[in-house]
């Protein structure tokens, strides 16, 4: 693994944009203070963003801006700490790929390995520093340092509550900034990752997927790996529902509003939507991290055993596996053959299940367990990944998985459903 | 309140001095002692004044402290007035109109509608012409309809229009979110062979685009207002309705201009008034948690145009915004709400708060004659207005960090270096005019960027 040092931008630099926070202590208005604050963040974006050739700001400095996204009120200034970080962090990767030189003595025919490049003593949203005592923590919070697996635990325990909060309460700008930071710590984790895991699957190395940030929060002793899946589970839940939901029900305060307020309402309201569906999309990204960490993670299990054709995992595959695997469970024992070894019957594939929905009996029963609705809708998702499985991996691929050809697959869709509603029916009656 | 009005001096001394400069790079630390130190020197000198004018008074600590205090406060009050910094905001949506009509009954005349009437499956699924409306929003909003058409290689007109009037008036997010989804997905395939197959039978012109900004309300050719001059608590939340599909609106318009490889959707000229649209918006605090979209959209209308169009349209973008952005703070704020993060992005930042500060001077005509302006003020005037100051401060920083060809101007960076001088150390500590601090430790603080770089 290669390390670079970050060139440390000059003291200076720092010592003169920090000033510009600095002032802002004497001065009592909080306008004030947001207008510094804002001064800040420009000077960063025009001192470290602009200049081609610009070393990355100090950790001093992320820390300030980091420090504004989490504590800050006005939509401005987080909206702007915001992109803010995300454009450094796509200027300045913490962690990335370089193509490693050839080296004049190894064979030219050896294939090119990329090598990972991981910027030393980086500042890092995230901090695993020893424990330290829970009321040392709440100290450490305020003054807004990173955060730690407890701290993300909590904030994705938060996103779930964001729906209710926006339906219930004057709408403020907390659950719009815990969205956001939670993006940003999630693009963090992708950023810190993706490399990581990406550099594993050619060498095989744990090391590299090991001190990813993922997996040290995972890992990490302070918090349950299950309650973190099943709240984020919840949060997506949540958040999709408040999406689907919210249009333009969400009402301004009936108090007789200030004028800036009831402007600030109206931002908020507005971007609700837009933020709450990018953030589903960022719990959904976090989730299928964990995902493939878990997967590299049995990979590396069985190391030196098991040569993986493809990297990663396509996402269709991974929807329809879960969704047969669900199935599979609900449908009568007599159909499914004992499976005690590990290479998949007939039945768990998804030609397979489709094949138990068209016999009225096994349907019926199966309708019992779960609702039709449910049925209904959990074969039509795994009829949508199975088409979605890309085209390239060619048909041979897709029948070694389902187990069927497409128009075989199509017309026992046809027919499931037409048991489903048969049966549905009849339990009318 | 307790605070000693000296510290307060050196804080914004230490914070804005320019002598930092030539020591600076020894040591930082040291220096922070070393400036420490000698305010303390100064503050000691101040103090023995104080106590020498006290000298006809029995000298009592309590008494001294009282005198700071009122020091102080007198002090605070003067700064108050400065606390009315004016903030940025115009109101850039008026009067919504009502959307045009859309009769759903084309959509059974397409292909797709009558495959499905026809096919064995419909006994499941009981398609009639009247349940199709339904129907397809099950499909839209479910993928399907994307996965159809990719299968059929041919985007019927009917469904493009359906879809493109759902994505800019429905008012249910569902519709609106799945419609621009399916928008995006068929300007920009995600894969190369899906674009060569797909036919996309109507294409929206730009001037249903615009005719949907007007629907929103947007104030397209009237003057922009202050939106604190403006009723803006008046219809809150119907005004929150209405502009909700600008969010579908700004990413569609993102779209088409990174398909016009592929398809033609506004011209250059289109294109340029759109820049000058999403400007608009940027300058609108009501859009403010849109920001992300917004800038995501202005990036990919700048890069819409080549190298060579982008120069002269650019210097027509900015002036197209010179002429509509009123003359206060928000001059700047139509500066910063462009994220320079690329060329195109870079050169129109530069202009455009080049093409603004022309506006604040009669009669100025080339870079030279403007710069000269700023170095004749007169800052010491008391009738001088320091906020104007700041913002050609502000507008000539932007002007020349995102203009590489200036710094091969000599003559133009020292008249800039002056400029910057006078307003650094013209404007003394104590004065207590609005904006005078700001001026002068912005100045201060380029200044020593500049001393960093040289």
């Amino acid at each position: 693994m290669g390390t670079k040092r970050r060139r440390r931008g000059d003291g200076g630099m720092e010592e003169n944009t920090m000033a510009i926070l600095d002032t802002s202590c004497f001065s009592k208005s909080t306008q004030h203070v947001a207008d510094d604050r804002l001064s800040f963040l420009e000077a960063v974006r025009s001192g470290f963003l602009v200049p081609e050739n610009a070393s990355a700001p100090t950790n001093k400095m992320y820390k300030a801006i980091f420090q504004i996204l989490k504590v800050e009120n006005s939509l401005d200034l987080i909206m702007s700490s915001y992109q803010l970080l995300l454009e450094l962090d796509k200027r300045f990767p913490q962690v990335s790929l370089s193509v490693a030189e050839k080296s004049e003595s190894s064979s030219p025919s050896s294939p090119q390995r990329n090598e990972l490049v991981v910027v030393e003593e980086a500042w890092s949203p995230f901090s695993f520093g020893p424990d330290v005592s829970s009321c040392e923590k709440q100290d450490l919070d305020k003054v807004g340092g990173s955060l730690d697996a407890i701290a993300f635990h909590l904030l994705i325990g938060d996103l779930a509550k964001v729906a209710e909060e926006a339906n219930t309460k004057t709408l403020d700008s907390k659950p719009l900034r815990n969205m956001l930071l939670f993006q940003y710590l999630v693009n963090v984790l992708e950023g810190d990752f993706v490399p990581r895991n990406l550099a594993f699957s050619e060498s095989f190395d744990w090391i590299y997927v090991r001190e990813s940030l993922l997996n040290m929060i995972l890992v990490s002793r302070k918090i349950a790996y299950k309650g973190l899946i099943q709240d984020c589970l919840s949060a997506i839940f949540e958040l999709s529902q408040f999406s689907m939901d919210c249009s333009h029900d969400v009402r301004s305060p009936e108090t007789k509003l200030e004028e800036v307020t009831g402007k600030r309402h109206t931002a908020f309201a507005l971007a609700l939507p837009e933020i709450v569906k990018c953030t589903c999309v960022a719990v959904q990204k976090l989730l299928l991290m964990i995902i493939e960490l878990d997967s590299s993670k049995k990979a590396a299990d069985m190391e030196g055993q098991t040569t993986r054709a493809d990297g990663a995992l396509d996402k269709p595959r991974l929807k329809l596996d879960m969704i047969v695997q669900y199935l599979l469970k609900y449908i009568p024992k007599t159909s499914v053959r004992t499976r005690r070894s590990n290479g998949s019957t007939n039945d768990s594939t998804f030609g397979g299940v489709l094949k138990c929905f068209s016999n009225g009996n096994s349907t019926k029963s199966i309708v019992k367990k779960i609702s039709t609705e449910v049925a209904q809708l959990l074969l039509a998702q795994a009829f949508q990944a199975y088409i979605s499985l890309p085209s390239q991996h060619s048909t041979e691929y897709k029948e070694d998985i389902a187990g069927n050809s497409l128009p075989e697959i199509c017309n026992s869709m046809i027919s499931a459903f037409t048991c489903l509603k048969k049966t549905n029916e009849s339990k009318k009656l | 309140m307790e605070e000693d009005p000296f510290d307060f001096e050196s804080d914004v001394l230490l914070a804005t001095s320019p002598i930092v400069a030539p020591n600076r790079r020894r040591k930082v630390i040291g220096l922070d002692d070393l400036l420490v130190d000698h305010y303390k020197e100064k503050n000691r000198v101040i103090e023995r004044k104080s106590k020498l004018a006290k000298i006809k008074k029995t000298y009592n600590s309590d008494d001294e402290e009282d005198g700071r205090v009122a020091k102080l406060s007198k002090y605070m009050t003067q700064l108050s007035d400065e606390d009315d910094v004016s903030i940025w905001g115009l109101k850039v949506f008026g009067n919504k109109k009502s959307p045009p009509s859309f009769v759903f009954s084309n959509l059974p005349s397409c292909f797709l509608f009558r495959s499905f009437m026809g096919h064995g499956v419909n006994s499941l699924i009981e398609l009639s012409t009247e349940s199709g409306e339904m129907f397809f929003e099950g499909l839209l909003t479910n993928g399907w309809l994307l996965k159809l058409v990719y299968k059929c290689g041919e985007v019927e007109k009917p469904i493009a229009t359906w879809t493109f009037h759902l994505m800019l008036y429905s008012s249910k997010e569902v519709l609106r979110t799945a419609a621009v989804n399916f928008w995006c997905a068929i300007l920009l395939p995600k894969n190369e062979d899906e674009l060569l197959f797909l036919k996309i039978d109507w294409l929206p012109s730009f001037s249903e685009l615009k005719g949907a900004l007007e629907t929103y309300g947007f104030l397209l050719h009237s003057p922009l207002e202050d939106s604190s001059d403006a009723e803006m608590i008046l219809g809150d939340s119907e005004c929150t309705e209405s502009t909700q599909n600008i969010v579908a609106w700004i990413k569609f318009v993102a779209a088409c201009s990174q398909a016009r490889k592929t398809h033609f959707i506004f011209s250059t000229s289109e294109a340029e008034e759109l820049v000058v649209v999403i400007i608009c918006l940027l300058l609108d605090r009501q859009l403010l948690g849109l920001s992300v979209d917004l800038n995501e959209c202005m990036l990919s209308l700048v890069n819409f145009f080549t190298d060579d169009e982008w120069s002269s349209s650019c210097a027509k973008v900015a002036k197209s915004v010179a002429l509509r952005v009123p003359y206060d703070i928000n001059s700047l704020r139509a500066v910063d709400c462009i994220q320079a993060v690329c060329g195109h992005t870079k050169h129109l930042r530069s202009a455009i708060a080049f093409q603004i500060l022309l506006g604040y001077f009669d009669k100025v005509e080339d870079e030279e004659d403007v710069i000269r302006q700023l170095t004749l003020i007169n800052l010491k005037d008391k009738s001088c207005d320091l906020f104007k100051i700041y913002i050609y401060l502000v507008l000539t920083e932007n002007w020349f960090l995102y203009n590489p060809t200036l710094k091969d101007k000599p003559l133009l960076n020292e008249m800039w270096g002056l400029y910057l001088r006078n307003c650094s150390c013209q404007i003394n500590i104590t004065d207590t005019r609005s904006y005078a601090s700001k001026v002068r430790s912005k100045a201060s603080y380029l200044l020593q960027g500049a001393t960093d770089k040289s």
